[in-house]
């Protein structure tokens, strides 16, 4: 290694600092090294930066401190899934998998081609693996009827980063959840989804944590011909947070649907980004995402679909954005973008953001409901709608935890 | 030529792009009317030219601002802009490639020989005359036209005989302006900036800069340097400006920026329409535009402005062409007030343009109506910025766009609403089509809301045809298709019914564009 450590970020800031000794005290490793490399190119990211204008971690993340609340009980059942657990220095797992489950923890790091795209996906990369915990852990999905998959990210430390790699062989069908319950300065973990042929993936991900900590969730997906992805999130924001999830239709008749809700309480900011290309013909997105922001919270969507040249004819591509600021003092920033290079396509974006509707609340009221039970009915049915496409195991979780927190 | 593999009768089909079904053949026809080669204004004019030292240095500034015999508070202006500008990089953000530009192969002040202000209209030299003329902007005609029918006595009067006042701006200077003695009379003051520096000193120190900053971007803090000529119009409390005002932007010289400064005042209940059009001969080599437009308006007082942009946008190898890099911005700065763009864009090489509002004063209000058509290799990125900072400020936004050839079409716009802005709303609507598989249309909204109470709609309409007006159309006895064909027909026409009677001509043949088939 020929940089001197502390060379590779421009003017560091104290947590930019102690990533930079996590990473010295790595293993050698090309792939890590690569992948940092395209991390220290920025740093953290900031809000100079156009895809981090409004989530600024540097800022945020002045240093790596553990924070004072503990990681918040994890709501989704366990019951009836294999249970993987990660915290900040460890790695847990179940002893056994049924076929049509293989699952193997590299000590090496497995190269990242979206490192330029996704910052704290490199990061993550790059500073994952310790003696107790895989650099990365791959699983390869051959079967159907498999038993869900829960991963659980969780502990008490100043930083955790954990990298998960998944292949679903043709027309393999999995469920997959995932709990990000905090307690740790900042967590970090990097999703990888491979789709061959007709396979299908539900993915339903909860985020919830204390309002000191930062947290990063990157994922990609890559689709090919006919899979089908459905992914559902439920985020609840931390100091600073970004939930970014970059897909690639890779062949014809790929289908995803990308719902997400997010709830942002006084101090939180939540951030849900996307980015979905449409490399191959005939690829349909949905994407829903709704949110509820209080005073003194923060929401954020980007979203983009990128359709290029021949290569994305006849996508049928709809991303819609709805907030309500149900206090004076919340704040919302959206960027619904559209880029488009092919002809013969149908893409529809919308974004609506403002207060309940007025006559929805006078009707509700003037059937005798209370004012406050009537925004909350209101508030509920209206987040609910991005939580119905989450797997039937935990959809009633979700939707409960948003109700206390709108009834809260 | 047989490229067909058939008979000369499918010569005039080589090389036409595939066009999916359902978007309008007239709309493929409108577009193609503004393709390069059918570019009617791309003539030159030869005249002896006056120019500034080749290159921007502080001694250009001192040269320009000596030729229009400054005041010294201006030349200090100019020179701190100047100074403030060595230091910022050019932006990159935009959707646009273009070449690196050398700043010192222009030449940053480009005047007729012949002097820059004539006495009269007949002392204007004859070539300049005729370009006008083959613009379509009769200078000689309509001054003699009033002299003919007499004077109009009053404000009314002339309200009832609908005119146009022009400012022609030939490179760097404005070489006439029409209707000046009548305009006077109703107290409204229009004339070339650099004269109103010389006759309304205070008005011009008060109001220069103070929507568009001298370092608010690279290329305005550049045309705060070395800006030339342009228009200033300041619309007394109360008048109802009696007739439209235009200025008409010509650039002729090769080699040659222009960086010309608007600015425009409507005191308190005033009112006035503006017309802007531009264009440009055919040069083989880049053109740079930067302009600055800043409009203020007080209390109960409305601006509308609208631009005719049609600098020659290049050929269809994407030789030659306009950089226009623009920055329009105005300021809604009294309770009531309400200022409108209106921008047909189907000129220049590469746009770079967000004409946005300020919405400071409550209950005030801004328009955006745009329509964007690119071919050939033009690339524009444009779109607008609507800024609620007022009470009950309220904000719309039609954008269509309509990208043909190997063009790349981006509508851009930021919608904010800052805490203090009680029951804020905005309302945008932008549509894109592509005509052809070798374009791009996209679209990047920023929307950043800080009020609970404000409503902000962004929609793609394409989605959203209202089953009410279907209705009503089917109701009637229309057939669904054309019920639907009618319907989406209409949006162009959004943006076409806000512009100013005088650029029907021009508006005609965008008149015939629809949005069927377009892509969201």
């Amino acid at each position: 290694m020929t940089t001197a450590l502390r060379d590779f970020i421009r003017n560091p800031t104290a947590a930019e600092l102690e990533l930079v000794a996590r990473y010295g005290m790595q293993p050698e490793d090309a792939r890590r090294e690569r992948a940092f490399l395209a991390f220290a190119e920025t740093g953290l990211p900031h809000r100079r930066m156009e895809a981090w204008k409004w989530s600024d971690f540097r800022a945020s993340l002045k240093s790596l401190d553990r924070p004072k609340q503990a990681a918040i009980p994890d709501p989704l059942p366990h019951d009836g899934a294999l249970v993987f657990r990660f915290t900040p220095s460890g790695f847990a797992y179940p002893k056994t998998l049924p076929s049509g489950i293989s699952m193997l923890a590299k000590r090496e790091v497995q190269a990242f081609s979206s490192a330029e795209d996704l910052p704290l996906g490199a990061l993550t990369a790059a500073l994952a693996g310790s003696d107790s915990k895989p650099a990365t852990l791959l699983f390869e999905i051959s079967g159907r009827d498999l038993p869900r998959l829960h991963f659980v990210f969780e502990g008490a430390g100043e930083a955790s980063f954990s990298r998960v790699v998944f292949l679903l062989r043709p027309n393999a069908e999995l469920v997959v959840t995932e709990s990000h319950l905090g307690g740790v300065g900042m967590a970090s973990a990097l999703s990888e989804f491979t789709l061959e042929a007709g396979a299908k993936l539900t993915r339903t991900i909860y985020q919830r944590s204390g309002p000191e900590d930062a947290i990063g969730i990157a994922s990609t997906l890559t689709l090919d011909a006919g899979a089908a992805v459905t992914q559902t999130t439920l985020a609840f924001g931390a100091k600073v947070s970004r939930l970014e999830t970059r897909v690639v239709h890779r062949q014809p008749g790929a289908h995803l649907t990308l719902n997400a809700a997010y709830l942002a309480g006084k101090g939180f900011h939540a951030d849900i980004t996307s980015h979905v290309r449409h490399g191959a013909p005939e690829c349909v997105t949905r994407q829903l995402t709704k949110g509820a922001v209080l005073d003194g919270g923060t929401g954020v969507f980007q979203g983009k679909f990128l359709v290029p040249r021949i290569t994305g004819q006849h996508t049928d591509a709809d991303m819609q954005h709805q907030v309500l600021l149900l206090e004076d003092g919340a704040q919302v920033f959206a960027k619904p973008e559209l880029e488009i290079y092919a002809d013969d396509v149908q893409c529809a974006h919308g974004n609506t953001s403002g207060a309940l509707d007025d006559a929805q609340l006078f009707y509700l009221r003037q059937r005798g409901i209370p004012e406050r039970q009537a925004r909350g009915m209101l508030t509920e049915a209206f987040i609910a709608e991005a939580l119905e496409t989450a797997d039937e195991t935990v959809r009633d979780v979700m939707l409960a935890e948003a109700q206390d927190w709108l009834a809260s | 030529m047989d490229c067909c593999g058939g008979t000369t009768e499918h010569d005039e089909d080589c090389g036409e792009v595939q066009v999916k079904d359902s978007i309008d053949a007239k709309t493929v026809d409108a577009a193609k009317a503004l393709e390069s080669e059918n570019y009617s204004a791309g003539f030159s004019t030869t005249i002896e030219t006056d120019f500034a030292p080749k290159g921007l240095s502080e001694e250009t500034i001192r040269y320009i601002s000596a030729a229009k015999n400054e005041p010294e508070w201006l030349l200090e202006w100019r020179l701190k802009a100047y100074e403030r500008w060595l230091t910022m990089e050019e932006p990159t953000w935009a959707m646009v490639r273009y070449p690196k530009i050398d700043y010192q192969a222009y030449y940053y002040y480009a005047a007729p020989k012949a002097g820059a202000k004539y006495a009269s209209i007949d002392d204007v030299p004859k070539e300049i005359l005729e370009t006008y003329e083959k613009l379509g902007i009769p200078l000689r005609e309509a001054e003699v036209l009033l002299g003919v029918e007499g004077a109009v006595e009053t404000a009314a009067e002339a309200r009832e005989k609908p005119r146009v006042a022009v400012d022609a701006v030939f490179d760097s200077v404005s070489v006439a302006t029409t209707f000046r003695a009548e305009l006077k009379k109703a107290g409204v003051i229009f004339m070339s900036i650099s004269e109103a520096v010389h006759e309304y000193p205070d008005l011009v120190k008060k109001y220069l800069g103070s929507v568009v900053p001298q370092s608010d971007n690279f290329f305005a803090t550049l045309n705060s340097a070395v800006f030339s000529d342009g228009t200033f119009v300041y619309i007394p409390k109360g008048v109802r400006c009696p007739m439209e005002l235009s200025t008409y932007f010509r650039m002729n010289a090769e080699n040659t920026g222009q960086f010309e400064r608007t600015l425009i005042i409507a005191d308190e209940a005033a009112h006035v329409s503006y017309l802007e059009g531009c264009t440009a001969p055919v040069r083989d080599e880049n053109q740079l535009h930067a302009a600055v437009v800043e409009l203020v308006a007080l209390d109960d007082a409305e601006i509308k402005y609208s631009t005719v942009q049609n600098w020659w946008p290049g050929d269809e190898d994407g030789n030659g062409g306009i950089f226009n890099f623009v920055t329009k911005r105005g300021d809604c700065r009294g309770d009531r007030s309400k200022i409108s763009w209106t921008q047909v864009e189907t000129g220049s090489a590469v746009t770079w343009k967000y004409p946005s509002c300020i919405l400071r004063g409550d209950d005030s209000v801004g328009e955006f109506y745009s329509i964007a058509v690119t071919n050939g290799r033009q690339q524009a990125d444009t779109g607008t910025k609507m800024i609620h900072l007022g009470k009950r400020t309220k904000s719309r936004i039609i954008s269509k766009g309509i990208s043909a050839g190997r063009s790349n079409n981006t509508y851009r716009g930021l919608v904010s609403v800052n805490r203090k802005a009680d029951k804020a709303r905005n309302f945008t609507q932008c549509d894109s089509l592509l005509i052809g598989q070798n374009c791009g249309a996209h679209t990047i909204p920023y929307v950043e809301n800080r009020r609970a109470d404000a409503q902000l709609e962004h929609e793609a309409t394409t989605t959203k045809l209202s089953d009410d007006q279907l209705f009503y159309a089917r109701q009637r006895g229309i057939p669904e298709e054309d019920a639907v064909a009618l319907l989406v027909n209409g949006f162009v026409r959004d943006v076409l019914q806000h512009l100013p009677m005088e650029f029907a001509v021009e508006a005609q043949s965008l008149l015939k564009v629809s949005l069927e088939g377009s892509v969201g």
